[in-house]
């Protein structure tokens, strides 16, 4: 099993490699994450804006608002100073069953993650944004590392764009 | 010296007018919780001043639709079979408007309790008037109030326990550690907590 898997990521390596700056457009495969390994979103000095968004597929309002993060995500993809990263809180036991394909169905882009990391829900929210509750949807724009708008409430379009166009150029 | 009292107390003003602005979103612990009269699933009205024996309560913003409000649906029928006998029933309180979440009806929450045989009552917050007050912001949301000179003080606010999914992997019930340590008459430990839930739903 172990070297099935470093078989696979030497092979994943090796594609990375020979396609340099290749950013692919049919970006929807999701990564399961704990929090240390989204964390450097958070922290990141590196001039990108990110857009974060934590969403549930049996979350009503984010399932209402993800579809203006895709109009918006589409308007900025090109712009290397912009990210968007959505962190579904599925449980990790739906993810074949329900998550991938709802992310197939909405068309789902951006990068990707189901952070699956339950039991430490009461260090990383609080680390996501002292004023979280929990609820979702709740969406932040970061700079690095400086949180420039957190949301706890479904935005709309317009609301998003207020968000972040003030930030890019 | 009069500058460095001066500053210290302009430091604290600004500290305090702080503290009461993110006050704005509910309650604090130590805070009094406001009492309410709201319309239970059997049709009657209910008051937190009802409870003539009780020690204090365990006010839990829930609803129907919810998966972390249906995961925890067992729990606090756990809850409420263990501590409304030791003098902390459980309440819970449907915060959400109908006309956003059709599931979360008054209706729908008879069926539910029915369904369920809900041990505690079941109310509907109808106008939105209380979670606000509360500062409830998801469900479900845990409100654990101790009765002191007839005011109902806030102990403890925050989830039930740390994991949702998996009641063989629990490592702290925070609810039960809260009411456990208020019946022994000692200070709660953990006095609040975070956790994944769905926000409380409002007509736009």
């Amino acid at each position: 099993m172990r070297i099935k898997n470093i078989v696979l990521i030497t092979a994943l390596f090796g594609i990375l490699a020979l396609s340099p700056g290749c950013k692919s457009e049919k970006n929807n495969e999701i990564k399961v994450v704990n929090f240390e390994q989204l964390e450097p979103v958070f922290t990141k000095n590196d001039d990108v804006l990110y857009v974060v968004n934590f969403w549930a597929t049996w979350c009503g309002p984010c399932v209402k608002e993800l579809p203006h993060f895709m109009e918006v995500y589409d308007q900025y993809k090109s712009n290397k100073k912009f990210r968007m990263v959505l962190v579904s809180l599925d449980d990790s036991d739906n993810l074949e069953t329900s998550v991938k394909s709802f992310i197939e169905r909405m068309n789902l882009k951006g990068e990707l993650y189901l952070l699956d990391d339950i039991k430490k829900m009461n260090e990383w929210i609080p680390a996501v944004n002292p004023d979280w509750s929990g609820a979702i949807p709740a969406t932040l724009v970061i700079k690095n590392g400086q949180t420039l708008s957190f949301d706890a409430k479904e935005l709309s379009k317009e609301e998003l764009l207020e968000r972040i166009t003030k930030h890019l150029q | 010296m009069k500058t460095i009292s001066k500053i210290a107390g302009l430091l604290m003003i600004t500290l305090f007018s702080f503290g009461t602005l993110s006050a704005q979103g509910g309650y604090k612990i130590g805070d009094e919780a406001t009492d309410f009269k709201l319309k239970n699933v059997d049709n009657k009205m209910v008051s937190l001043a009802d409870f003539k024996d009780a020690k204090g309560f365990i006010v839990i913003f829930t609803c129907n639709h919810c998966p972390y409000s249906k995961a925890y649906e067992d729990r606090k029928i756990a809850l409420a079979k263990k501590y409304a006998p030791l003098g902390y029933p459980v309440i819970a309180i449907n915060p959400n408007d109908p006309a956003a979440q059709p599931e979360d009806s008054f209706e729908l929450m008879q069926v539910r309790a029915k369904e369920k045989n809900f041990p505690y009552p079941y109310l509907f917050d109808e106008g939105q008037k209380i979670y606000p007050q509360y500062g409830a912001t998801r469900t479900p949301h845990v409100f654990v109030l101790k009765k002191e000179n007839k005011k109902n003080i806030v102990k403890y606010i925050g989830a039930i326990d740390d994991n949702y999914k998996d009641i063989n992997d629990i490592s702290n019930k925070y609810v039960e550690a809260a009411v456990d340590a208020l019946l022994a008459g000692k200070e709660v430990e953990v006095k609040t907590t975070v956790a994944v839930g769905c926000t409380i739903k409002v007509k736009k």
